[in-house]
């Protein structure tokens, strides 16, 4: 059986490049992308520790899980969609007028 | 008792008469006049009923009307006393209002005054407040309608509201009373919150005492010890006695200031800005007189006292001589009857307390007839003079108005106290009770006594020489003026009341002439017997309130005992002959000095004292140094307080909030990224923060 460290450290990579994704890229299409990678890291250690314990409670939040990133990406489009409109594009860093 | 049912219309009617006077007033013949005038008298009417029926036995004292009904804590509510006190006062009242009506007659409308309805609306809210109080049954309704009577001198001194003189008055009346008022509240609220009641006299059916009387359970405290339903006291951490005495002594504020007594008097002489009538009213019967009523009314709270009486006893005595000195140079008429009316409220307090109630009463009821009586005389030679109030104008007016000058010499004897007139009886008695008890009580309070009786007879010199220094000035002698050479006449409106007034002031001291009483053995001291109720079995619950309760507290509690340098009938005699002695002698004294044709200012030999008493001692120069030299200041230093301290820390903390704030708001930038950075370092600095406290490295 693999151990319960390699998971989680894939999780770990998973969710560091999501990060990295979010921190350096100015695109809302790939922001988007970078949260559900990180989402999914969440969802790796979900199932793993439920591998680890015996316990499908974790493999049910994991289900959770997904559904809320659905949810999420569709409101996710909905914004993006919504950005192009007023602002012919995607770049995050561009739409600053919601400030003090 | 039938006559009780209709009790409250005695309040009510004038109260009738306000309201048609003020919405209708100026739509009716006489301004309103006459609606007071029927109002009054229906009053009268009234009172007279319930005086007979007091004196047949009947007695009154129930709840009217709960305006607050308290859940385990203390319910306000209205209700009526009658009993002796409040029906003779009911009494005296009316009558001054019905005459003070009618005379306003020919001062007011004869006059072609404007602000008529005004006027009579002023008069009957006046009449009706005073009745109000008269019968209160509690502590907290008087004080309403004492507040009530304040408002209404307000409203009536300043009644020429265009001229300079009586908006200043009266905001000074209002004001200076509202001083000592305010002492009287903490009182009121200082008696609620130890008795739980502000009752007067205890309420009771069938022989059971229903609701008990502050009065009552205050002598319980001190005579019996049972202290345990007065939790106030471990609060305040006094002896019974003691915190009764402070709670008297702030319920005595109020009456300083509305009796205008030593040194909240200020106010009273101002007072003569008003229309004369007024002055009649408030001097007599309304405003100055509810002072020394309230201490008649609560008096068994005071009995138990002997601070609050020595205090009483030496603010009276002091103010009767100090005020009288003032009269002595005055040169308007009015004047000179208001320091007399300071100096006379200055001898009941005196008889108050020295344990005089009965000659208080007394004197309150013979001072109501004669001031009414001078004043309305004073108004008459007012009118006939066109509005010139200085006696050095007048003269000779004694041919040109006999009623008037009838008259008002009667009330002149009765006010200097010479026999048989009502103020002889009435002050000897006030006297006599100061000198018997000073003499019998021992310790300070009885020095207090003797003190405040040498004041007391010294002042009935002076009362006799400024009366009658008045009368010549203002009767007698040339004429010294032209108007005083060609007064402008007065009718039945003026005549009639004086003539009512003029014969009372004459007999109304023969209802306790306590002198021919002792001296025949003839039971003629028909005011002892009404103030001490009905005998045996009359009304018991009532026994806490007639004269006979109040003078077993005085002896037994207070240690107030009448003693005698000589036997007890020559002491008497000697007291009646000394302070007549001294009445004439001032009197004459006034004779000799101004009965000539053309009579000069003989004050002017004082010098410097004349210009000392001219202004007072400098009584309103002080008040208002106190007010500008040192309230202005001080309150000016609390307001820089305030703004600076308490508004600077409340203002600093806001301008630091807005200031951080304002700083703070610029990490709002509007770029998602940089959220997603803050966020990702607030992360890791917490996981930092966590992983140092827990030892993971």
């Amino acid at each position: 059986m693999i151990p319960a460290e390699t998971y989680l450290l894939l999780s770990a990579a998973v969710f560091c490049i999501g990060l990295f994704g979010i921190l350096t890229r100015r695109n809302a299409l790939v922001f988007l992308m970078s949260v559900e990678l990180m989402l999914n890291a969440a969802n790796i250690n979900f199932v793993a520790f439920s591998l680890q314990h015996g316990n499908l409670t974790g493999q049910v939040f994991a289900l959770f899980g997904m559904a809320l990133a659905a949810a999420e990406v569709a409101i996710g489009i909905g914004i993006i969609l919504v950005l192009y409109r007023n602002f012919s594009d995607v770049d995050v860093t561009k739409a600053t007028t919601m400030r003090w | 008792m039938a006559a009780f049912t209709y009790a409250p219309a005695i309040v009510l009617l004038p109260f009738v008469s306000f309201l048609v006077a003020l919405f209708a007033g100026d739509r009716m013949p006489k301004g309103g006049a006459l609606a007071g005038i029927t109002a009054t008298g229906g009053s009268l009417l009234l009172s007279i009923w319930v005086a007979l029926t007091v004196a047949g036995g009947g007695y009154h004292n129930e709840f009217v009307y709960t305006w607050v009904a308290g859940v385990e804590s203390v319910t306000l509510r209205f209700g009526l006393l009658l009993d002796p006190l409040s029906a003779l006062m009911l009494l005296i009242v009316t009558l001054i209002s019905f005459l003070v009506h009618i005379f306003s007659l020919g001062y007011m409308n004869d006059e072609d005054e404007t602000g008529l309805p005004r006027y009579y609306a002023g008069l009957g809210l006046f009449t009706a407040s005073m009745l109000g109080f008269v019968v209160a049954n509690n502590l907290l309704m008087a004080f309403m309608f004492f507040e009530l009577v304040g408002l209404c001198s307000y409203l009536l001194i300043g009644f020429w509201f265009r001229e300079d003189g009586p908006p200043s008055a009266a905001k000074k009346a209002f004001l200076v009373t509202r001083f000592g008022d305010y002492f009287f509240l903490i009182g009121v609220v200082g008696i609620f919150a130890t008795f739980g009641t502000g009752l007067f006299a205890p309420i009771t059916q069938n022989g059971e005492v229903v609701a008990q009387s502050f009065p009552v359970l205050a002598e319980h405290a001190v005579v019996d010890g049972e202290t345990e339903a007065i939790a106030m006291l471990d609060t305040v951490g006094l002896s019974a006695q003691a915190w009764f005495t402070v709670l008297g002594l702030l319920v005595l504020g109020g009456v300083v200031g509305k009796s205008a007594q030593f040194p909240l008097h200020t106010w009273l002489p101002d007072a003569m800005e008003g229309p004369t009538p007024v002055s009649a009213l408030i001097h007599a019967a309304t405003m100055v007189a509810a002072g020394v009523y309230l201490v008649a009314r609560m008096y068994g709270f005071y009995a138990i006292s002997p601070t609050a009486l020595a205090v009483i006893a030496l603010i009276g005595g002091f103010t009767a001589l100090f005020a009288a000195t003032m009269g002595l140079v005055k040169q308007e008429i009015k004047q000179v009857l208001a320091y007399s009316t300071i100096s006379q409220y200055g001898y009941m307090m005196l008889a108050l307390g020295s344990g005089g109630y009965i000659a208080a009463v007394f004197h309150l009821t013979t001072h109501a007839v004669f001031k009414a009586l001078l004043f309305l005389g004073a108004g008459s030679v007012i009118i006939a003079m066109h509005h010139n109030e200085n006696m050095w104008d007048m003269g000779g007016l004694k041919e040109k108005m006999p009623v008037t000058y009838w008259t008002f010499l009667s009330g002149s004897l009765a006010l200097a106290g010479i026999v048989p007139f009502a103020g002889f009886w009435s002050k000897d008695e006030v006297l006599y009770e100061a000198l018997i008890h000073g003499f019998g009580t021992e310790g300070g309070l009885g020095t207090a006594y003797l003190v405040a009786y040498a004041m007391g007879l010294l002042a009935v010199f002076f009362t006799g020489f400024y009366t009658f220094r008045m009368v010549y000035l203002t009767f007698h002698g040339d004429a010294r003026s032209d108007t005083a050479r060609n007064p402008h006449g007065v009718r039945w409106n003026v005549k009639g009341p004086l003539a009512v007034l003029g014969v009372l002031a004459a007999t109304v001291g023969f209802i306790n002439m306590k002198p021919v009483a002792k001296l025949t053995g003839a039971h003629i001291d028909f005011l002892h017997a009404w103030l001490a109720g009905p005998d045996e079995g009359g009304w018991p619950a009532a026994l806490v309130t007639s004269s006979h309760h109040y003078e077993g507290l005085l002896h037994d509690v207070a240690h107030v005992t009448a003693g005698y340098p000589l036997n007890e009938t020559p002491t008497l005699l000697a007291s009646a002959a000394v302070s007549l002695g001294l009445a004439l002698a001032g009197a004459g004294a006034a004779t000799a000095l101004y009965r000539g044709s053309d009579p000069v200012e003989h004050t002017d030999k004082l010098g410097s004292l004349k210009t000392l008493l001219m202004h007072n001692y400098y009584q309103d120069e002080y008040q208002v140094w106190l007010a500008t030299g040192l309230t202005y200041p001080l309150a000016r230093a609390m307001d820089k307080f305030d703004q600076g301290v308490v508004d600077g820390v409340v203002n600093g903390i806001s301008s630091v909030s807005l200031f951080g704030g304002s700083r703070i708001r610029r990490i709002q930038s509007g770029v998602v990224s940089n959220y997603a950075t803050l966020l990702t370092l607030g992360l890791v600095l917490l996981l930092a923060i966590f992983g140092l406290a827990g030892g993971w490295f």
